[in-house]
């Protein structure tokens, strides 16, 4: 009993940590080659040290599924413009990203384009 | 004297210097000092780009032997992960922190016994204490940001900053706590009104360097004035509870940590794996 009380803590701090915390070195990511990904918000943070977002994305070679982005401060997109009524849940939005460099799904944000197509943050890096 | 300049600017520099008067050294009035206070931002010519929060210092600073082995070290200790303190919430410090690292700005209030210096990350403050309001020195103990007693030189600010503690992770000028900085603030008001300050700084420090390094930038008035909060350490301090709530909710026992908040860090296996 006593082992599954541990599992079962277990899993509930993996899950947690599905919703992530970190500050973290910019090691992981490509800065040199950013991409524009589309999706739908699922949970959004605009947040110091870093934004965290959940987007339902797909395509063709790993279909549907909800992928965590991070990125610059809250500060930063703020000041670049970015409002409280940026960005709603189920919005169908694009992030600029610097991909990870192991190919997994992810990335460092810097930029969004809302549903009604503003733009907030920078193009690249 | 090894210099380093952020503005590419610096003839401009030279040619505006040169046409201001020249102001003798005579006792200016506290009502013509310049006033400092606001929110500052690195002056940038157009064109020119952000500076990164990461980095490493000039290979041509004049270090000492022991310096050079101090900064070789430290570069062992951080490269492989492309870190810094600030990645753990640990504020800059001196000199990093006033050159405006990643864009952020430097919010400067300025009073007649003290000038207050608050960088919008961490809200990182540096005080510096006018004329007889400073401390004697043993009663300053050490700290990242140093002690700051400033007076004026005509219209210009100087700051003298000691009670360092080692500096071996300082971004372009890492130093010991036998550091001692010296900056300049000085207010310049170009044709157009656009107001600017010329910031310069001169570390001497007998454990990294052969003889004293400086830096210099002119910062320009940031557009809306307003440093924004940015609090560090408030995210994984609410992770951790959300990692006991959920625990306490499932009838578990309250057992999470930080060091299980840490554990979660979304690309720590990632960059520990890149390792360049």
């Amino acid at each position: 009993m006593k082992a599954l009380a541990k599992t079962m803590a277990t899993a509930a701090l993996a899950l947690s940590a599905a919703a992530g915390f970190a500050h973290h070195s910019a090691a992981p990511f490509n800065f040199g080659e950013p991409v524009v990904i589309e999706g739908i918000v699922k949970e959004i943070r605009v947040v110091n040290p870093h934004t965290f977002i959940v987007l339902e994305i797909t395509d063709d070679e790993r279909g549907t599924r909800d992928v965590a982005y991070e990125g610059m401060s809250a500060s930063i997109f703020y000041r670049a413009g970015y409002t409280t009524d940026s960005v709603a849940i189920g919005d169908t939005i694009q992030i600029t990203i610097a991909p990870r460099f192991d190919g997994e799904d992810g990335g460092f944000i810097s930029s969004f384009t809302t549903a009604d197509g503003q733009v907030i943050g920078f193009q690249g890096f | 004297m090894y210099t380093r300049h952020h503005s590419r600017s610096i003839t401009l520099a030279v040619i505006l210097v040169a046409a201001q008067p020249v102001i003798m050294n005579l006792a200016v009035a506290q009502s013509e000092r310049p006033d400092f206070s606001g929110v500052w931002q690195t002056y940038r010519e157009p064109g020119q780009g952000r500076t990164s929060g990461f980095g490493a210092p000039d290979s041509t600073l004049p270090l000492t032997e022991e310096g050079a082995r101090l900064v070789g070290e430290y570069q062992q200790l951080v490269a492989p992960f492309r870190d810094n303190a600030a990645t753990y919430c640990v504020p800059y410090g001196m000199p990093t922190m006033m050159e405006m690292v990643a864009g952020y700005p430097l919010e400067i209030i300025q009073r007649p016994e003290q000038i207050t210096i608050i960088f919008e990350i961490e809200g990182e403050t540096r005080r510096v204490y006018m004329d007889d309001k400073a401390y004697p020195l043993n009663r300053r103990f050490p700290n990242r940001q140093g002690y700051s007693a400033g007076r004026w030189d005509g219209d210009t600010l100087v700051v003298e900053t000691t009670s360092l503690t080692d500096g071996q992770d300082q971004r372009n000028f890492p130093h010991s706590d036998q550091a001692t900085f010296v900056e300049r603030f000085s207010m310049e008001t170009r044709d157009d009104g656009l107001r600017l300050i010329d910031y310069e700084m001169t570390l001497t420090d007998p454990v990294y360097y052969t003889e004293p390094v400086s830096y210099s930038a002119r910062w320009q008035p940031l557009a809306e004035g307003q440093i924004l909060a940015y609090n560090c350490t408030e995210e994984p301090w609410f992770k951790l509870l959300e990692m006991r709530r959920e625990q306490l909710q499932a009838g578990e026992p309250v057992t999470a940590t930080m060091a299980d908040v840490y554990a979660t860090r979304m690309y720590e296996a990632a960059a520990e794996g890149e390792g360049q």
